[in-house]
């Protein structure tokens, strides 16, 4: 029991002290059980009222602090702090929120916004006295990462993770690295491609013993909690030989005629079933694909050196202290006939083309036998549909399309290319590429989303038809030879099973989804759990290295120590009491529960680096044996008598206000009864109100505007010349 | 009645030397300030230009030949179209194409 407690009573420099008395506040409070000290401050923020704090505390010896001042959220952590540099556990401290929580809330009752905060302070006070001094939990944490996706973000993240100091496991589910970019070639702004980006970062991934890399690896569950991850992955085997002879498996790949469709090149060839995904993909080994693998015993008895069918999966188990994933994204996959995809044949998306063309070995551009003059680019399929499911903007994709048009020109100058936009959002440094294509004589045509292009066969003929928004609406008929659909990025298929295993929520648009877009965009709910890369939603790769640098620096702050501090409130059970009855396991949002042994008997156990104190299993037990530290029942309970106890304020006066005009801005003014007073009997303009009055119209202007917005009166209609409303009383 | 684009056409008014039209944004300044009150000069214009629709060159052959060529409306353009080298580029192609001068 806190026996010499510091209340310090805030101003705010107003925000408090206009509408709450705290004067009177510290005069019903400083005469509370414990209560040792009672202040009002100006603000109790300030650096030289912190001082005071301090001071006081050492001087007086207090045990226990409470500030009453804004909402915890904002400075929470500036009283702990004062509390423990001046001697007192953070714990001891509380903070009551006078600010958000009472004066802002009832400004027009002043009088009942301070007996309000009397109340509340009250509340603070007998809560401070059955607080309890708590030490933050320390676990202690492998400083080992485990890296989910080896494609850009993921590589970068290990590299720099490394780099720090920590060591790195990158699991890779494909057999290659690199991930989307080997597919998109030439990239805007380095000019390198993405297979020379891939190449350097694994280049870099090599040169470090930190980073242990795994194709083929799937994560097949994870348990543990932060600073003590333990993942279960599976490695899919590539039935090579280590240390093979390549010139012989060269020549076995050669030999082989087993085809497959192959994934890589979206569809558009064939691939052997003894593959890499591109001539110089890396790791530099291929893979067999053994449910298409059918050769015959020759051939395996000529290359068993290399070909070994008997290689087994192997189970990995990886312990880390905190989990990044960086599993990026998939392309958005057009419907059947939407903008006759399927239908036509000479209808693909963005990334066929883009396949196409460093496919495509001719002088001229084929395309299906045929040479490739006119190619029209439909933006925005499969984004921004507002009664669809992907309703963001997928921000890769304008810039891309825009960039292809210009690689095509120079590749082939007699092509040329027509863009049929929404809106064009070639944001930042990417505006010059807009101005080049349009500079090469490229063609815009902005639509509607209610009015998109309709694709048309004729006789051996596409036509696309455009109402033209710079012609009125006018119709517009286009005949191309290829038509590109520009498709957006969606979340991966296999999202949903990742989140199940690691717990990370998913948000609406079925991204991985982050505790604030903005304040903490890399880390999840899932304390340990952290994204980066288009995992998290539409980026370029800019932006997603940008965010695992981001996702690595903050891993790297959390677990190198060694050492993991968590908050120390959380649930604690009663060993006697509890029965276990499995209720608490069910609403607990993090799993922070099992079941364990004790004295004969069963019983729930809390880990304690899992909870988070949410609280949900406290009402749901039958038995009443879980507690929260920090909010047990007798605090919660003293509280309420607090808030209970009645209370005398000597005046019944209005408290008094710093500024008198702005107190009367409080009440309804002269004005406005005269404004009520002139619109009684019928509907006025502004200007007839002014005459009533005998008041400037601009006055009536702005009382009227005050009046419509807290609901006195309500516009009607305009005048018949449509120059100025009426106003009525709101019935 | 739709309108269909003419890359032929198109070709031809560009080798003629026609340049900026596509920078254009139709804001409409050039209108505002003609003092021939020509309204469909020349945003409308260069967009038929550029998309290569013949019929509606020649349907305004009016208004192309009205033009008195003063550039006033390439001083107010905000987006530096050179507006009377296209339309003397226009009057080219109409002589060329439709009166075959």
């Amino acid at each position: 029991m806190k026996t010499k407690i510091g209340v310090y009573i805030c101003q705010c420099g107003g925000n408090i002290s206009d509408y709450v008395d705290v004067e009177k506040v510290r005069e019903a409070v400083k005469n509370e059980p414990g209560v040792a000290l009672a202040k009002h401050m100006m603000f109790t923020c300030a650096d030289s009222s912190q001082k005071e704090m301090i001071d006081d505390i050492k001087e007086n010896n207090l045990d226990a602090l409470v500030v009453a001042s804004c909402s915890p959220k904002l400075h929470l952590y500036t009283f702990r702090n004062v509390a423990e540099r001046a001697g007192i556990n953070q714990y001891n401290y509380i903070q009551v929120n006078l600010r958000e929580q009472c004066s802002w809330a009832h400004t027009d009752k002043p009088k009942d916004a301070t007996l309000k905060g009397i109340g509340l302070v009250r509340a603070g006070i007998a809560k401070v006295r059955l607080s309890e001094a708590l030490e933050k939990i320390t676990i202690s944490s492998y400083n080992v990462v485990t890296i989910i996706g080896a494609g850009v973000s993921g590589m970068r993240a290990a590299i720099e993770l490394a780099d720090m100091g920590t060591d790195v496991y990158l699991i890779e589910k494909d057999h290659f690295v690199g991930g989307r970019p080997t597919q998109m070639e030439e990239l805007f702004q380095s000019k390198q491609t993405g297979k020379e980006i891939t190449e350097r970062l694994f280049t870099e991934i090599k040169k470090r013993e930190k980073i242990k890399l795994f194709t083929g690896a799937e994560l097949e569950s994870l348990t543990g909690n932060i600073g003590n991850f333990h993942a279960k992955v599976k490695i899919k085997p590539r039935y090579i030989i280590p240390g093979y002879d390549k010139k012989k498996l060269k020549e076995a790949i050669e030999k082989c005629t087993d085809e497959v469709t192959d994934e890589f090149n979206f569809g558009l060839i064939k691939r052997k079933t003894i593959y890499k995904n591109y001539d110089k993909a890396l790791p530099d080994i291929p893979v067999i694909d053994k449910d298409s693998f059918n050769p015959d015993d020759e051939f395996l008895e000529t290359y068993k050196d290399c070909i070994d069918l008997n290689q087994k999966e192997k189970i990995l188990n990886l312990k880390s202290g905190a989990i990044l994933l960086c599993t990026g994204f998939d392309l958005y996959e057009p419907n059947k006939g939407e903008y006759g995809y399927e239908n036509f044949e000479n209808v693909i998306t963005l990334h066929q083309l883009k396949r196409i063309i460093e496919l495509n070995d001719n002088e001229k551009l084929i395309y299906n036998s045929k040479e490739i003059k006119r190619i029209v680019f439909i933006y925005c399929v499969g984004s921004r549909q507002t009664k669809g499911e992907n309703k963001y903007c997928s921000r890769f994709c304008c810039t891309a399309a825009i960039h292809s048009s210009i690689i095509i020109k120079k590749e082939y100058k007699d092509i040329r290319c027509c863009h049929i936009y929404r809106d064009m959002r070639t944001y930042g440094k990417q505006e010059i590429l807009y101005n080049e294509a349009r500079d090469q004589k490229d063609m815009f045509f902005k639509f509607n989303e209610e009015e998109p292009p309709i694709i048309e066969k004729e006789g051996d003929n596409i036509i696309v038809k455009i109402k033209d928004v710079l012609l009125e609406g006018q119709e517009i008929e286009l005949i191309p030879d290829l038509v590109v659909l520009v498709t957006g990025m969606i979340p991966r298929k296999d999202t949903p099973a990742l989140a199940n295993i690691v717990k990370a929520p998913i948000g609406l648009d079925k991204f991985f989804n982050e505790v604030h877009p903005k304040l903490r965009p890399v880390e999840t709910v899932i304390d340990g759990v952290f994204i980066a890369g288009s995992c998290q939603g539409p980026k370029n790769i800019t932006e997603s290295i940008n965010s695992s640098l981001a996702a690595s620096a903050k891993i790297h702050s959390i677990i190198s120590s060694g050492e993991i501090k968590l908050e120390p409130i959380i649930a604690t059970i009663n060993k006697d009491t509890c029965e276990w009855c499995g209720k608490c396991i069910e609403v607990c949002d993090y799993d922070a529960i099992t079941k364990t042994e004790y004295n004969g008997k069963s019983i729930a156990t809390v880990n304690i680096a899992l909870c988070k104190g949410g609280g949900m299993c406290l009402p749901v037990c039958p038995v009443d044996a879980i507690e929260i530290t920090g909010y047990s029942n007798s605090e919660i309970e003293s509280m309420i008598d607090a808030i209970n106890k009645e209370i005398k304020i000597e005046s019944t006066e209005e408290v008094t206000p710093v500024d008198e005009s702005e107190h009367k801005m409080k009440e309804m003014p002269e004005i406005w009864n005269k404004i009520l007073e002139s619109l009684k009997q019928e509907q006025k303009s502004i200007s007839q109100i002014a005459e009533d009055t005998n008041l400037s119209s601009p006055v009536i202007t702005y009382h009227i505007m005050t009046m419509v917005k807290y609901g006195y009166i309500n516009p009607t209609e305009m005048d018949e010349m449509d120059e100025f409303y009426f106003y009525e009383l709101k019935k | 009645m739709s309108l269909r684009i003419n890359f032929e056409v198109i070709n031809k008014i560009e080798a003629l030397g026609s340049k900026g039209m596509e920078k254009c944004y139709n804001c409409g300044n050039c209108i505002g300030i003609c003092p021939m009150e020509l309204d469909i000069l020349p945003r409308k214009i260069f967009r038929y230009a550029l998309l290569g629709i013949h019929n509606k060159i020649v349907e305004e052959k009016e208004m192309i030949f009205s033009c008195l060529l003063c550039k006033r409306c390439e001083e107010s353009c905000p987006s530096d179209v050179p507006i009377a080298e296209n339309i003397r580029i226009l009057r080219y192609y109409i002589n060329r194409e439709e009166f075959k001068i």
